[in-house]
């Protein structure tokens, strides 16, 4: 394959959009990039492993979150010195990270382990039960979690400036996607795609299903365990009620948004979330009509349920759609009138379902 | 001959259904059986058994001299065996190419090499090669789910095949394929090797015996009869038991 096959529309698309975002900080106010940039990429991050599961395992985990505040939690207590709430183990920030990323891998691995054993509905109610008792356990277990959190946490040198953090949200952003995508490409991803197609099948033909969907929870565990060591450096805290429910699903509607079998639609449901988050209260008449901060909530679902009328493959799949329509229609004006005959176009319907 | 099959007194309930009622069944190897019988006999679970997808009640299942009675399925390709589904089973958002890879990466253990791209030439070749032998060259790189009923069959066979099996279960393979199609498929499973040992479940009478040495009748979860061809045709028992005749027992 030459260069030329190799620049499709997409990759030059993805490329741009990079380019964008490496630009960004030059382009729009340190508040944009800083608070609204970083955390989309931050809360994208998460929620592209929600994605990665559900798009190629045919797993929709409500764990992921639990990952998230645990690498958090654990670079907390081992990152901060004496004074400081929690274990304060006080190591280097940068074995603090590994630990917090070794915790959270095995951590991911016992917890997939367990829940590879089970399919469907039940795997989600599953992980919603880890989520639930990750809970309790950082809620009730105070010398892990501090009374009330862990909080002064610092970011190690390296990524002192809120700017840098912002570049590493995008290098760990660009890294997962591209890792996830090439993932797909490996003979670990086939497997994993054939695990969700048919687990039964696939074990007749000698794979271990369980130990590919404990594999594949593990991967997705650990690079929620990153984007939770960005959210703990963004935020410079951590306390139970961040890993309780609400987030819990907060996270699971922003990969909604976006898309749940779109890789790039966790990133823009991230950015949906984040901007209606930051901006809605400062729309004109928005107090007036009843929508204050308390109802926040009930505007983001609202949202949700349109975008699930509209497209049940969300944001992203309004996209692909609109991108069809608009290929048939420039598709027909190319097309040359040959005399009588009725012109007969390529139709495609996609009946729900994933497609790679 | 050795068995490479042994059904020792086979029984399978679920509830109070008895599916299974103590079937014992030996095939040697490269024997041809087909095992037919009205609806309901007890002919998938059978096959469901022997292939590890359940475990029995009681009795025991012995491929090539182990007891596999409760070990899960997946072990059974490394002992030789291969088995196709009554409803075609093929991964429905993957290629027909990649639907024959998985076959071929799990019948050597490949999946083990995880990040390996499994599109270096030797695997297509094989994967090409596997789906030219049941028709699909020009289908390798349609998604399964998108094929015709019979093309998912012939790709069924094909992930079959491409594990290159000591002995192969095939549940219907006729199932929804053309006259033309059928006089292929017996084709085909009569150009396989006098080693590959083949047991059949088909409802279509002109395919099970025409490429089977042995036929087994079951019914109600029991076996009725076995024998030749030309014995099992002219058994008036077995002809009662499809058309619900008269005939004497």
């Amino acid at each position: 394959m030459n260069l030329r096959d190799r620049l499709t529309g997409a990759r030059l698309a993805f490329a741009g959009l990079v380019l964008i975002m490496v630009l960004l900080p030059s382009l729009a106010t340190a508040f944009f990039v800083n608070f609204v940039m970083t955390q989309t990429l931050i809360l994208g991050l998460a929620a592209a492993t929600i994605v990665f599961l559900a798009k190629y395992g045919g797993m929709t985990s409500l764990a992921q979150l639990l990952m998230f505040g645990i690498a958090g939690f654990m670079f907390g207590n081992a990152a901060l010195a004496g004074g400081a709430r929690g274990l304060n183990l006080g190591w280097h920030p940068w074995a603090a990270v590994g630990f917090a990323l070794l915790v959270t891998t095995v951590a991911a691995f016992v917890l997939g382990a367990i829940a590879s054993r089970t399919t469907g509905i039940y795997f989600l109610m599953l992980t919603l039960v880890y989520g639930v008792i990750g809970y309790f356990v950082f809620a009730q277990i105070v010398e892990i979690s501090g009374p009330g959190g862990i909080t002064s946490i610092q970011r190690p040198d390296l990524l002192g400036p809120p700017i840098r953090l912002y570049y590493a949200g995008l290098l760990l952003s660009v890294l997962a996607y591209l890792g996830f995508r090439a993932v797909r490409r490996t003979a670990f991803g086939l497997a994993l795609q054939g695990v969700r197609d048919d687990p039964v099948r696939m074990a007749s033909l000698g794979f271990n299903v369980a130990l590919h969907r404990t594999l594949a929870f593990t991967m997705a565990g650990f690079v929620a365990g990153l984007a939770g060591l960005l959210n703990v450096w963004w935020n410079g805290q951590i306390d139970p009620a961040s890993i309780s429910i609400g987030p819990t699903l907060i996270l699971l509607i922003i990969a909604v948004i976006g898309g749940i079998s779109s890789l790039e639609g966790a990133w823009l449901g991230a950015f949906v979330y984040v901007l209606v988050f930051t901006y809605l209260r400062d729309l004109p008449l928005v107090d007036r009509i009843g929508i204050t901060e308390a109802r926040f909530n009930t505007v983001i679902g609202v949202i949700v349920l349109a975008i699930m009328v509209l497209s049940p493959e969300g944001l992203t799949g309004i996209g692909q759609r609109l991108r069809r329509r608009l290929r048939r229609r420039v598709a027909a004006e190319a097309a040359p009138t040959a005399g009588d005959s009725l012109p007969v176009h390529t139709t495609q319907k996609e009946l729900g379902g994933t497609r790679p | 001959m050795a068995s490479v099959v042994q059904v020792r007194a086979v029984t399978v309930a679920f509830g109070g259904l008895r599916a299974l009622r103590g079937i014992d069944l030996d095939i040697a190897q490269g024997e041809r059986v087909a095992v037919i019988g009205p609806n309901g006999a007890g002919k998938t679970t059978l096959f469901n058994v022997i292939a590890g997808d359940i475990a029995p009640t009681s009795g025991a299942v012995v491929i090539r001299g182990q007891d596999c009675t409760y070990r899960p399925s997946r072990h059974r390709p490394r002992l030789g065996l291969a088995r196709t589904y009554q409803k075609a089973r093929a991964f429905a958002g993957l290629t027909v190419r990649e639907n024959i890879y998985l076959a071929l990466a799990g019948h050597r253990g490949r999946h083990r090499a995880l990040w390996q791209s499994p599109t270096d030439h030797r695997m297509r070749d094989e994967a090409a090669e596997v789906a030219s032998r049941v028709w699909l060259a020009s289908q390798l790189d349609e998604v399964a789910g998108e094929l015709a009923h019979g093309q998912r069959r012939q790709l069924e066979l094909a992930m079959a095949i491409a594990t290159r099996p000591d002995v192969m279960l095939l549940d219907e393979p006729a199932s929804g394929l053309s006259r033309g199609e059928r006089e292929r498929l017996v084709e085909l499973l009569e150009s396989f090797d006098d080693q590959l040992t083949l047991l059949v479940i088909e409802h279509d009478m002109d395919v099970a015996f025409r490429i089977a040495q042995r036929v087994v009748v079951m019914a109600d979860g029991e076996q009725v009869m076995a024998g030749s061809p030309e014995q099992v045709r002219s058994d008036p028992h077995v002809h009662q038991i499809y058309l619900g005749t008269e005939a004497a027992v």
